[in-house]
Parts: C-alpha cells; structure tokens; sequence
C-alpha cells in the first residue's frame, strides 16, 4: 500500500473526527430525502400510523403509477419546468458570456459602477419586486404566457452569472488575448476561437448555477404572474397533490423525485465538461 | 523589406514619462536587441512597435510608413510573447496555422506554410500533440513557428528565453541566431540578459530610464560604453568604478590619481579638467595579480572559484563598492589574505562626473572590425 503523502497522513482519533463529521453534515443533508423516498413508498393509510415506523411496511411503488392519474397534468407540468430552465439558462448564457468578456478584458468608463450595480441588484430577492413586476407584466400584457416567468427569471439571474463567469474570464491569461489580437484576430474571432472553449468549464458552473437557480426561482414568478394551469411550473403543480381533504402525501414525495429526475440528468450530463486542467502549457506559470 | 524608423518616440502612462523621445533606425534583416534593467521601458517600446500599446508622440515608421494607428497584423509584424501565449486547447498544428486561419488562408496552402514552419524548428513530430504536453523550449518554438508562418517584415521577442533553463536558454539562443539567418528578417529582441544581448545581436541598444544610454555593436559597447550607465551594464561580473582626481591632460591621455598613485589613461583629452573628480572604471577581468599601472593591495573577503575563472571579491575602505577581480582559475589567493593587484592604464576606462566617457583610444588591432560593424560583415 502506498503511504499518503506528509501533509495528508493523519492519527486514528484524527480519521474518526473527520468521519464522523462527515456523517453529520451528511445526515442533515440526506436524511430529508431518504425520508422522503420512504414515504412515497408507503401506503398513504400508514403514514401517520402510530407508533411512527420509519421503515415501511408493506411499502410499494404504487404511488409512483398513481400519481399521474390523479393529477393528469402533472407530466406538462414538469416538461414546462425544464422548459422554462433551459431557456433562461440559454438566454443567460447568451448574454452573460460577452459581458462577462468585456467586464474581464475592457477598461470602459462605468464597468466598476456596473458590476457593483449589478451586485446590488442581486441583493433585492425577487419577492420584494414583485408588485412593481406584476403591474409591469400586466401593462405589456404578458401576464400568463411562458415569457412572463422566463424574463424575470433571466434578469435575477445575470448579475450573479457575470460575476461568476468575470472571475473565471479574468484567469485567463491576458497574452492569449494579444497574441490574438498581434495574429490580425478580432475581438469577436478571439472570443469564439480562443476564449470561449478555454472558459468553457466556468461557462458549465455558471450554467448548472443558472439552471438550479431558474428551477428555484420558478415557484414564486408561477405563482404571481400565471394562473393558467397549462402553463404552471413543477413547484406550483406539486401543489395539485394538495387536496381539499387530505395531502396526498406518498405520491406527492413520488412526484418531487420524479419531477427533479430531468434536472439532475442534465448536471449530470454539463458536469463532464468540468474538467480543470484546461489552460496547461498555455503560458508559463 | 523590414526597416523600422523611430522618430522622437514618447510614451506617457498619465503624467509619468516612460520613454523620453527615443530615435532608433533599424535596417533590414538586422538583429537588435533592447537590454537594459527592468522597468527601463524597453518591453513598452516594444509593445508599441508592436501596436500593442499606444504611442502618445513621435512616429514609428515601418518600410516609410507611419504606422502609429494601424493594428498589428497591418504593421507586418510578429511577435513572440515571454509566457508563450499559445492557445492550450489547440493542438501544435493549430496554434501554428491560427494567424492564417485567421486570414482565411485555403486550406492546402495553409498545410504547406505550416509543415515548412514546423520543419524549420524540428516540429514535426509534435504537431498533433497539445501544448500542455510539450517541454518548455517546444512551447517556445512554437510559439516562434506562430510567427513565422505569416512571414512578417519584422519578429519582434519579447524576453522568449527567460522562462526556460540555463542550459535549454543557450541551446534556444544559438537556434534563434540560426533562425535570423535563415530568414534574413528583421529581428528585435527584448531582454534583460547582456549574455543574450551580447551574443544573438547586431546591434545593441541599451534603455536606461526611458532613454537609450547607447546603441552600438556588441563589442563597441564592451570596448567603448558612452557612459557609467552601460559600462557597469555590459560586462559581467560588473565594472568597477574608483573615485579619482584629474591631474593634468596632456597629448598622451589624461593623467589621474588614486591613493596616492598616478597613471596616465590613453583617452582623448578634454581641455579644462585638471582638478575634476573623475571615475576610472575597470573591468575584474582586466585586473591581474602583481603591479601595474595603478597597483592596488587588497583583502579579498568572499573568493568564488569558477574553474576557469577566480572571482575575487573585496571592499575598498570607506567607499563600500566592492571591488572585484577576475583572475586565472588557479589564481594563488585566499581570502582574508592581502594580495597585490595591478591594473593596466590602457585597460581603463574614465568617465567625468556626469558619467561620460572619455573616448578610448583602444588598440583596436585586437579586434576585427569587422565584428564592431554588422554592415561591414
């Protein structure tokens, strides 16, 4: 076996801290979604059966067949979700990658004051703009389409994508740059051909960052500015589940998983393009 | 064709002057090298021949035309970047044919211009492999290749040996001088390394604070430096300098004291300076062990045995310059032993208290003329 180097060998009570530290934070972590796969396994009769029974009994995946018969709609609610998540993710990318460049590489008069403008916009949650939104909404008549919960969506989230995509602009070296520039490039040729596939890791981040958070922010813009149900998002569809009597609770937990199964497909596909490493040998370092 | 003219070029960075009205006329297929210490301007300078800085006055003119607005690529020039540059997620082949991607070369023709770039810096075998995968001098040729296969008028370098090793720095020198004759292009270079400027140059041209202190072949700089400045630059270990008075100019050069000892120094005389403090400079390896013109005992404190070579090293009294020696590898010294150390009038060097230099009349049938004139050659 090989010994780990020096700085990463550490005493029996050291490893059993570390691990057990591990376990708690990874407990509070988890331990909201095991509970929630046990629960859509069980029959909605046991689920407030006393004494609690964290393992269930007779447990099935029923829940998983029966919750798209009793809301039909809830396959078109996921499919709006990620709808409504890619685009934003695409318009933000779209716009945020030649900011990002030009706030990295540009010394323009204003890029200091915009960049902090961009953060202090940042600070407003969207729910404080909510009512100004909605009466503009309604004033450009947009109320109730897909471009209602799409464009709110796009402006919260760029000031954080440039900020993020900025930094990670700003690593590259800046001879790669000139070099370009010297060879008869054009801004928009060194972009394409030399920035963007070196960025192209940071561009991942700020797009999983840019996905989950349009998946988050959908809720509260759904809720305000759509009351068509065709139209509605996975987080307000979840609500179908509650009913005028009781929760459905087991196949409210069965849709939550099968709802969020699109989004964790596509992490998991954008993730492989995070690869570091992708600057070596470019410039001495 | 690759004449570059530089007409009371100025550069400000706000209020603060980086480079003082610098006037540089470099000939065709020359090789000039920018030397001088950092912050001395001369990677700026070439950064705006470059176009990659603006010029604030003056005119830099390329082939007789003033180029000061145009961008690089309409300049005619290349450059070469200290870090490299090269554009990591591409492989060798196509960093090398990106500038002629860029003017949309076809494709065969590109082929042809890449693979004779590759050929001339031993590429050939890596052209599919991507820089990260390449040592230090490979990422530097190719670099160079990047630059040649536009075939510009003029190469500009900017430092391109100083992240590689000392032995793989000498091997890149020799390559490139090799390169420069090959192509019989125009060539400037940027560095802070005299060894570099001394051997790859035609013509060297020394920056001190924004100002050129001299411009000259290697040798003339070495035998005859215009002042205190390049005397102490050019020359390694550095020249000393030791505080002497003027006693009296005569037709035989210009007679001073130190300590007690005179010797005339063969320079052209100046009239009027009898009683001037002037500084006499001489190289450590012009100084031999047992007396001379000016014979000196010093106490050597540190000893550096180089093989060839013995450096001695020792103070000068009060002064605290130190005072060094290069003697014969086998040089019978020890330190904090006194030795006798003898200096000889013909080897000095005087510069007046503005630092000028006094002309030397050196006995140039030691050296081949030749060598202090590029043109000649």
């Amino acid at each position: 076996m090989s010994q780990p180097a020096l700085i990463n060998r550490y005493r029996w009570y050291e490893l059993v801290g570390i691990y057990a530290g591990i376990f708690v934070f990874l407990s509070f972590i988890l331990a909201p979604f095991v509970e929630g796969f046990l629960v859509s396994l069980k029959p909605l009769s046991l689920l407030f059966s006393s004494p609690y029974r964290f393992w269930p009994e007779n447990g099935s995946f029923a829940a998983y067949k029966t919750m798209w018969v009793s809301v039909p709609g809830f396959a078109r609610y996921i499919f709006n979700s990620f709808f409504i998540s890619v685009i934003v993710t695409a318009v933000v990318l779209a716009l945020v990658v030649p900011a990002a460049y030009a706030f990295a590489r540009f010394r323009f008069r204003g890029s200091g004051a915009l960049l902090a403008a961009f953060l202090a916009v940042n600070m407003f949650s969207g729910a404080v703009l909510l009512i100004p939104l909605f009466r503009l909404m309604r004033s450009f008549g947009v109320l109730n389409t897909y471009f209602a919960m799409i464009v709110p969506g796009v402006a919260f989230l760029i000031p954080s994508a440039i900020w993020l995509l900025r930094t990670y602009m700003m690593r590259i070296p800046r001879e790669l740059d000139e070099a370009a520039f010297v060879d008869g490039a054009s801004h928009f040729y060194t972009l394409r051909r030399v920035i963007l596939p070196i960025a192209m890791p940071g561009i991942t981040v700020v797009a999983i960052t840019t996905f989950i958070g349009s998946y988050a922010q959908q809720f509260i813009f759904a809720l305000t500015f759509n009351s068509k149900t065709e139209y509605m998002p996975l987080p307000v569809g979840l609500f179908a589940y509650f009913g005028r009597q009781e929760v459905v609770w087991n196949e409210l937990m069965a849709a939550s998983f099968v709802g969020i199964a699109p989004a964790v497909i596509v992490i998991f596909f954008l993730q492989r393009y995070l690869v570091s490493g992708l600057t070596a040998g470019a410039v001495k370092q | 064709m690759g004449q570059l003219n530089l007409n009371k070029v100025q550069k400000f960075y706000g209020t603060y002057e980086v480079l003082k009205s610098i006037d540089l006329e470099v000939r065709n297929g020359e090789f000039v090298v920018f030397v001088g210490p950092s912050g001395c301007g001369k990677s700026t300078l070439l950064r705006m021949i470059a176009g990659l800085d603006e010029t604030t006055a003056g005119d830099i003119v390329i082939d007789g035309k003033r180029v000061n607005d145009l961008p690089p690529v309409k300049r005619g020039i290349a450059m070469v970047f200290q870090s490299y540059a090269l554009y990591p997620h591409m492989t060798v082949y196509e960093n090398i044919a990106f500038p002629l991607r860029v003017e949309k070369m076809p494709e065969e023709k590109l082929k042809v211009r890449v693979e004779h770039a590759a050929r001339i810096l031993h590429l050939d075998q890596r052209l599919q492999q991507k820089p990260g995968m390449l040592s230090g001098g490979q990422r530097q040729r190719v670099a160079i290749g990047r630059a040649i296969v536009r075939e510009p008028k003029i190469f500009l370098f900017d430092e391109p040996l100083s992240n590689l090793d000392a032995a793989l720095r000498a091997d890149m020198r020799i390559e490139l001088a090799k390169l420069h004759r090959q192509l019989k292009a125009t060539m400037i270079y940027v560095t802070h390394d005299q060894v570099e400027a001394m051997t790859m140059a035609d013509r060297i041209v020394v920056l001190n604070a924004g100002e050129i202190a001299q411009t000259g072949a290697p040798l003339e700089l070495y035998h005859k430096p215009a002042n205190t400045f390049v005397a102490g630059f050019i020359g390694n270990p550095k020249m000393n300098f030791l505080p002497v008075n003027c006693k009296g100019v005569s037709e035989a050069g210009v007679e001073v004291e130190y300590k007690g000892q005179t010797a005339i120094i063969p320079v052209e005389p100046r009239s009027g300076m009898a009683g001037a403090s002037l500084t006499l400079g001489v190289r450590p390896e012009h100084i031999q062990i047992g007396s001379g013109d000016l014979t000196l005992a010093v106490t050597p404190s540190v000893i550096e045995r180089l093989g060839a070579h013995t450096v001695a090293y020792a103070s000068l009294g009060g002064e605290g310059e130190n005072y060094c020696a290069m003697l014969p590898g086998t040089a019978a010294i020890r330190a904090d032993e006194e030795v006798r150390t003898g200096i000889r009038a013909a080897d000095c060097h005087l510069f007046d208290e503005n630092g000028i230099a006094f002309e030397r009349r050196v006995e140039m049938t030691d050296i081949d003329m030749s060598l202090l004139d590029p043109a000649a050659a």
